[in-house]
């Protein structure tokens, strides 16, 4: 056998280009990482995260368990494409070695196997699976087509708008299985052979067709597959379906330890190109679902920074409530991503900028344990009583570090992409800590917080949110708040609950005071109250509608008081809410003797 | 005639000339940001200022003075601003505070490489 006929051409072509752009982007993206990096991964390469990896990629890549956790349909409809392409590659290079046994077969040779091998003896067993498998596939292409008219039904609201490139690719892709299934049902019909579904299709074929006829359909539709196939894997590297193939070194990178970071490195592109366009991240985006934006989402964010045309509009509009990363179900680092964006058409290092911090310190009081007020709690002043009242009945001496003012944590000037004057912030914070010899850092601003544990090195210095000293304070029997019948309500800041990962401490604390309900949306999916830092693109009425439809589902909750645990929160909310707005600490202050 | 010395002088008289200055500037700012033109100049945001509280740094001043064409030492003020957002919560105008000051730095200085 030759392996070889004019209309494997398309698919010859197709392939190659694929494999050599391909690997070129690999080298490219692995030969661009920093030194450290490369180092990361070829420490991890003999460690258990290899294996580890590869399961990942098993069960994403191909299973997509994390789609089937967004809806059962949706996953079900990315798994048949994936893995039952998968599988039919994989049988497909099974089927040929049974027929064959062990010798070299051309790469078309196992694609179109059905083509060439109609002069040797059938195996029905291989004729069922492999139709077994092609019907896998179709009922996926089957919902995809379904997905385009109802998403709903697939437990998606919105859906991508897809760029033109994008349509190309996907309109070939939605062809290849039809088409495979029309040529290997022709063939089937002219030489017999195949099982319940080309089998049967062939069938039908023969009878309906003249054999002239059945010969012409037989090799129009071969050709049809072939450049379906070509269109699709030229298409590949340079449109959504990059992810395919970018998706497997991303995960053994992210399991190696290498990360995106403030600044842009060859690692966003792993993370850049592994975005498949799902849409997955457009439902949750409060900016969508209550501004009616639709241009701005990670997926959108994402698209425009691959092809280079990202405008800074779209890389500030964005709250980086975290809220969309939370459900990708590739798991791609958005919010980093977005910030080194932002470090990328804004940050312009300054020495001589903020000079006046030299020799500054306004801190008062003196104690092993410091408390860092932040900005916002600065402008919340009953946060800042609460605060004082909670230290006095625990006996804990204080440091306080900016009750007569101080300097900012840095965090909103790097979520804004001024990384470098963010540093400066965060040199003067560390050494005033050092100088005041603190051992405990308590803040009550979830902002200040998440950058005091993820920027600073404030190594021997333990931070905790307010949220966490009170509970810590409450266990060990220093603070005795009163409980009582009051229902309260809690909102989970951004920062504090996807940002830093603390849900369960201040839920234990309002479980202390009186009775805990929970609002429909929480925990992980808490939405953002609308004022979040990280946005300067929005106006205050957007802000507002946001923080209205934030107040209503906690106020359908019936509890009395909305309990949050941050400053920004407690404002932005207060302003959408008709009943009374409560920081954490004020509801125990409240309470207590 | 010899000035009589009263022990006290009045400062030196400072109009700001709106036909001599260059306002290219300050009309594209307001084109980007209309919702400047609602400042009241009560100068809460100001008031509220953690920049302003450790230096002269007066958030009012510049952004008035940048309106009307004075942009001369603007940028250099307007980099002490450490972002932290709290002008924009006090605002009794809504304005969007805090995109107006990254808008001020981008025109005046920020693109000067």
């Amino acid at each position: 056998m030759t392996f070889f006929a004019p209309f494997c051409l398309p698919f010859i072509i197709g392939a190659a280009v694929m494999f050599t752009v391909l690997l070129v982007k690999w080298g490219v993206w692995l030969y661009r990482l920093p030194r450290t990096d490369k180092m990361t991964i070829l420490r991890g390469i003999p460690t258990r995260r290899t294996p580890q990896a590869v399961g990942e990629v098993v069960g994403e890549a191909l299973l997509h368990r994390s789609i089937f956790r967004v809806d059962p349909l949706l996953g079900y409809m990315h798994m048949s494409l994936a893995f039952g392409w998968f599988l039919l590659i994989a049988v497909g290079w099974i089927e040929t070695v049974a027929y064959l046994g062990l010798r070299y077969v051309p790469l078309q040779g196992h694609v179109f196997f059905k083509y060439f091998a109609t002069g040797l003896e059938h195996k029905p067993v291989f004729d069922f699976v492999m139709d077994l498998l092609l019907l896998f596939v179709l009922s996926g292409v089957a919902l995809a087509w379904f997905k385009r008219l109802r998403s709903r039904a697939l437990g998606l609201r919105r859906t991508t708008k897809h760029v033109l490139g994008d349509r190309v690719a996907l309109s070939a892709l939605w062809f290849i299985f039809p088409a495979r299934l029309v040529a290997e049902s022709a063939t089937c019909g002219l030489y017999g052979g195949g099982s319940f579904l080309t089998g049967s299709l062939g069938g039908w074929f023969s009878a309906h067709l003249s054999v002239p006829g059945l010969m012409n359909l037989e090799t129009a539709a071969w050709w049809f597959y072939s450049s379906c196939l070509g269109i699709f894997f030229v298409a590949m590297p340079f449109s959504r379906y990059m992810h395919i193939f970018t998706e497997i070194p991303l995960v053994f990178l992210r399991r190696y330890g290498v990360r995106s970071g403030e600044k842009a490195s060859s690692m966003d592109q792993f993370q850049t190109q592994a975005c498949s366009r799902c849409g997955i991240c457009i439902d949750p985006c409060q900016l969508q679902s209550v501004l009616h934006i639709d241009t701005v989402q990670s997926v959108y964010f994402l698209r425009d920074r691959r092809y280079g045309m990202l405008r800074p509009e779209t890389a500030d509009n964005c709250l980086m409530c975290g809220r969309c990363a939370e459900r990708c179900p590739v798991h791609i680092d958005l919010n980093t991503l977005r910030l080194n964006s932002r470090d990328a058409l804004r940050n312009l290092p300054d020495e001589r900028r903020y000079e006046y911090l030299r020799g500054l310190d306004r801190s008062s009081g003196s104690g092993k344990v410091g408390y860092f007020a932040g900005c916002m709690t600065l402008l919340t002043p009953r946060t800042l009583a609460a605060m004082e009242r909670i230290f006095e009945a625990a006996g804990d001496a204080v440091w306080w570090a900016d009750r007569e003012g101080g300097v900012c944590c840095g965090r909103p000037l790097k979520l804004s992409g001024e990384t470098d004057a963010a540093r400066k912030m965060m040199r003067y914070n560390t050494d005033l800590f050092r100088k005041h010899g603190i051992t405990t850092l308590v803040t009550s601003c979830p902002i200040c917080l998440k950058v005091f544990r993820e920027d600073y090195d404030l190594e021997g210095i333990e931070v905790l949110h307010h949220s966490e000293y009170i509970l810590r304070l409450i266990r060990a029997g220093r603070l005795l708040p009163k409980h009582d019948a009051t229902r309260f309500t809690y909102h989970d800041p951004c920062e504090l609950g996807r940002g830093s990962g603390i849900y369960d401490e201040p839920r234990a604390v309002i479980e202390a005071l009186g009775e805990l309900v929970e609002p429909s949306e929480t925990r992980e999916n808490a939405p953002c109250c609308g004022s979040s830092v990280a946005n300067t693109a929005i106006d205050d009425g957007a802000q507002l509608q946001i923080a209205r439809a934030v107040a209503a589902e906690l106020e359908a909750t019936g509890a009395e008081v909305i309990v949050t645990a941050c400053p920004l929160c407690k404002k932005a909310i207060g302003r959408g809410a008709q009943q009374p707005v409560c920081d954490l600490s004020e509801v125990v202050a409240q309470r207590i003797g | 005639m010899a000035t009589i010395n009263f022990g006290y002088t009045i400062s030196k008289p400072r109009a700001i000339d709106m036909d001599r200055n260059n306002l290219r500037k300050s009309d594209e700012i307001l084109r980007e940001m209309p919702e400047l033109q609602a400042c009241i100049g009560c100068g809460s945001c100001t008031a509220v200022c953690t920049a302003g509280n450790l230096t002269s740094f007066n958030f009012r001043r510049v952004h008035t003075l940048i309106r009307r064409g004075e942009y001369q030492g603007a940028y250099e003020e307007m980099n002490k601003c450490m972002l932290c957002g709290k002008c924009r919560l006090v605002c009794p105008r809504g304005i969007n505070t805090r995109g107006v000051a990254m808008l001020i730095k981008r025109k005046l200085g920020d693109n000067r490489s």
